[in-house]
């Protein structure tokens, strides 16, 4: 249906177009002979890991390319203009007027000291000179109600608006002088599921109502395919495939495009885990419960991210407990109390019989070593004054399990290698050196090499590019199932909660509203909530068009009746008790 | 855009090559070089005076009187000599002399006075950061007061109390001045770096408090604790020649503020004998050129957005 839409002249023509940045070790080239037209009305996705040259072919569009990059070859036209031949003055002109950008973080875009409505303003302004307040303030509240945000929201400061918000505020001065071309940076990359789908259909409504091309940059399959016409897949700077989205999903041609297809869990799919055997847990003299919260409670201020909470987790048989939720939902929160960086409100949380706030040192370093964590950004845990096996020497040595220098050494190798790294390759490197994939990988393998009883794995996976989520997650997966780890998994991406936990508990603003087994909480939702979560699931199938394809889709309308629903538990694990309230 | 391939280099390109090269070796900046060779030039004067000119010169009375620089003539008409190349002061010392000893004991009051300046920052600023709560703000409230006295005022009153100082007990005075601006930076950047996740991974790994502060957070504070240390290096040396113009500072060692000091006191500006306090300003000027070329320079070294490809 989409096919048959005739094209007519392209928004946006890109020939052989070559980008380069010269470095001190030599030139890289960061886009090689990319072609590629985008027609008026058309979507147009494009996908790849990070580094594939996605971002840095939007830039050059805008002219606005970091040095010392520069465009080597090819030419990029913009509905009949040559862009690369326009003069700084007529570029200015150029930019907003006829190619918008939509950054990817919207938090960091609008200046926090204006008020959104002069900061829409400007933007007329800086395009049509001086323009009376009455035409300015109808114009702003035009697009403003056209991204579907309410009239005051003009009056406020970025600070005062929610990350979704922010992003419409950053749409809607995208949209206000009706470009030709949309570019759209990763734009709800650091919003949750449910507001990414608000974002995404606000961004969709607004680009056929004026009509213009988007250029949708990003690297998750399933919002591609719920967003775009077409979709153009990049790997180190090459156009490896391009055609309409449903060419792409039902006979991919590249095997990238097939790995980033297969790369994405599905809810019900086939696992990407092969659950071999179950390793017991590691003796343990204590027959106290491995971890127990009793009553726990955490208020920031009048604001309550973690309503009184208590179970127990035995930990004489590994399992994976998952944690899901929205941001704001309290899962982080949780996190940090277990590892004693956070202390409780109320209540109490107990290691072994051990009150985790109340340890000596001795007892303290016990708890360090038994319970680990894997945190979300695998960029901020390296020292970068240290090479990188600082990290896993030092706790090895410090937790008195290193023999000698050389059982160290070798220990670190085993580490590496049972999580798919080349021990020789990567342990002496600095941080900056490594990618995102292993440095998290490197912190799976430190938690390997310490064998704690228990790891807090905190959205492990959420800043690494979509290819290697699920390797990450099958590591993290081995160390329960090869090791006996028992493992906490917070997350907010339901699919993979779904394939690797044993028990699902879903925290909506501090409450547990749902709880129980994978495939009952989430392959069959009763909750209000849960199902909100599992609809704004962007699935990589054109069929199942965002959750069951309801029309009347209204978040806001669902999140009161979650409000007034009462938890459901949806039946037990042997090991972890939870209280029902 | 045509391609490049087996072209010889040309001069710009060249000139590319070697910005490239400068900007992936920071340290190679000509700022933070020039800087160090300004300073590097004034210790070698005083080292090399030590082994090469009599130092006997330096007391009253052991040559003519306002003798000119070599190739000058004073206003009773007597020309520069070669035995005091740069002239003599109105109490018969030879200029050469003095300086030789008094432009390096100006920069050891200054290194001195931002060394122990640092060192009560560096302790403060960790403490005051880490430890947080009743100790943050004990440390942040005396920090921000002492910022609004002014140390000239206190040190004037110190100095004349005291009479007679050495130039450690100067440079241990106006380290109680010099604390707080580290004080202040190097805690602010704790805060941040607490919250971070290597700090946090540290903490995991259940590493002492003393080893998460000095051994995972102060490697990576060295860059601005040397920008730091060469500002207060600056503010020690300004606050200390202002003590001695004002004839407070050592009264029997020669330094750079004191030759001035006795320069106008003597009227050597109506006089018109300008080597007198001529040459010790533009030594100064020198210094803090250099101070202030090694402090940019390391500002461009800890912060690469600073530093320019073109």
């Amino acid at each position: 249906m989409l096919d048959d839409v005739t094209p007519d002249k392209p928004v946006l023509t890109l020939r052989d177009v070559s980008i380069e940045f010269p470095t001190p070790k030599g030139i890289v080239q960061a886009v090689k002979n990319l072609s590629l037209d985008i027609h008026k009305g058309r979507r147009v996705g494009f996908i790849g890991e990070s580094g594939s040259g996605k971002t840095t072919t939007a830039l050059a569009v805008m002219q606005m390319l970091a040095e010392p990059g520069r465009v080597s070859g090819g030419t990029i036209d913009l509905g009949g203009t040559d862009i690369l031949s326009l003069s700084e003055e007529a570029m200015r002109r150029t930019r907003l007027g006829r190619v918008a950008y939509i950054p990817q973080g919207a938090m960091n875009s609008l200046n926090p000291v204006m008020r959104v409505e002069p900061q829409m303003w400007d933007a007329i302004i800086a395009h049509e000179g001086a323009v009376g307040r009455d035409a300015l303030k109808q114009r702003s509240d035009i697009a403003l109600e056209s991204v579907g945000l309410p009239q005051h929201t003009s009056q406020l400061y970025p600070h005062e608006l929610s990350g979704g918000m922010k992003q419409r505020v950053c749409i809607a001065i995208g949209i206000i002088l009706n470009p030709e071309l949309i570019i759209a940076d990763e734009p709800t990359s650091a919003l949750d599921v449910v507001t990414q789908r608000q974002v995404i259909q606000t961004l969709k409504d607004i680009q056929t109502r004026i009509g213009s091309g988007l250029m949708m940059i990003g690297h998750d399959m399933g919002l591609m395919a719920q967003t775009v016409d077409e979709l153009a897949v990049l790997k180190n700077g090459e156009l490896v495939e391009h055609g309409t989205v449903q060419q792409i999903l039902e006979a991919p041609k590249h095997p990238y495009t097939k790995d980033l297809i297969s790369s994405v869990p599905l809810v019900g799919g086939d696992s990407f885990l092969n659950p071999e055997r179950n390793a017991d847990a590691p003796k343990r003299i204590s027959s106290e419960p491995l971890l127990r919260f009793e009553n726990v409670r955490k208020d920031y201020g009048a604001v309550a991210a973690l309503q009184s909470l208590s179970f127990t987790l035995h930990g004489d048989t590994p399992q994976i407990i998952s944690i899901v939720g929205q941001s704001g939902s309290g899962k982080s929160t949780m996190g940090s109390i277990m590892l004693g960086f956070n202390p409780p409100s109320k209540g109490r949380v107990l290691y072994e019989g051990q009150n985790i706030q109340t340890m000596n040192a001795a007892q303290s370093l016990e708890f360090r070593k038994n319970v680990q964590a894997v945190f979300q950004d695998p960029y901020a845990c390296f020292n970068p004054f240290y090479r990188v096996d600082h990290a896993l020497k030092f706790p090895f040595k410090q937790f008195g399990l290193a023999k000698s220098e050389a059982h160290s050494q070798q220990a670190m190798q085993e580490a590496c290698v049972a999580v798919g790294l080349d021990p020789d390759l990567v342990l002496s490197r600095y941080p900056h050196q490594l990618s995102g994939g292993q440095r998290q990988r490197l912190i799976v393998a430190r938690a390997l090499m310490l064998s704690p009883k228990l790891l807090i794995a905190d959205e492990p996976v959420s800043m690494v590019d979509a290819s290697l989520r699920a390797s990450i997650l099958s590591n993290i997966y081995d160390l329960k199932d090869k090791h006996g780890i028992s493992i906490l998994y917070i997350t907010h991406d339901l699919a993979t909660a779904y394939h690797v936990s044993d028990f699902v508990m879903v925290l909506f603003k501090g409450n547990v509203v749902e709880a129980g087994p994978p495939k009952e909480v989430i392959g069959a939702p009763q909750h209000p909530y849960t199902r909100l979560l599992i609809d704004s699931i962007p699935w990589p199938d054109l069929k199942r068009s965002w959750g069951d394809g309801r029309a009347d889709w209204d978040p806001a309308k669902q999140e009161v009746a979650a409000l007034n629903a009462k938890t459901e538990y949806r039946g037990d694990v042997p090991g972890f008790d939870l209280s029902k309230a | 855009m045509t391609s490049q391939d087996n072209m010889p280099m040309t001069r710009a390109e060249k000139r590319q090559a070697r910005r490239i090269r400068r900007f992936d070796n920071p340290w190679l900046n000509p700022k933070l070089i020039w800087g160090a060779a300004l300073l590097l030039a004034i210790i070698a004067i005083g080292l090399m005076g030590r082994l090469l000119w009599n130092l006997d010169l330096v007391f009253t009375g052991s040559t003519p009187l306002k003798l000119p620089p070599v190739g000058f003539e004073n206003l009773r008409g007597q020309a520069g000599q070669w035995a005091n190349p740069i002239g003599t002061d109105g109490g018969g010392r030879d200029m050469l002399a003095l300086i030789i000893i008094g432009a390096p004991n100006t920069l050891f009051v200054g290194l001195l006075a931002s060394l122990i300046g640092m060192s009560i920052g560096i302790f403060l600023g960790f403490s005051a950061g880490f430890l947080g709560g009743r100790i943050d703000d004990t440390i942040r409230v005396s920090a921000d007061v002492m910022i609004t006295i002014p140390p000239l005022l206190i040190l004037v009153v110190f100095q004349s109390a005291f009479g007679d100082v050495t130039l450690t007990m100067m440079a241990i005075l106006i380290a109680g001045f010099v604390w707080q601006s580290p004080t202040r930076l190097i805690r602010a950047q704790v805060l941040s770096m607490k919250q971070s996740g290597y700090v946090q991974m540290a903490q995991l790994s259940g590493a002492s408090t003393s080893h998460i502060m000095f051994r995972e957070m102060l490697p990576n504070l060295i860059p601005y604790l040397f920008g730091s240390f060469i500002a207060s290096v600056t503010t020690s040396i300004v606050t200390a020649v202002g003590l001695e113009v004002l004839g407070l500072g050592p009264q029997r060692i020669p330094t750079l503020g004191r030759t001035i000091y006795e320069a106008i006191n003597a009227g050597a500006l109506i006089q018109n004998l300008w080597w007198w306090w001529g040459i010790p300003t533009l030594l100064l000027g020198v210094m803090f050129i250099g101070l202030l070329l090694i402090n940019l320079g390391l500002d461009e070294v800890s912060n690469p957005r600073l530093r320019k490809l073109s």
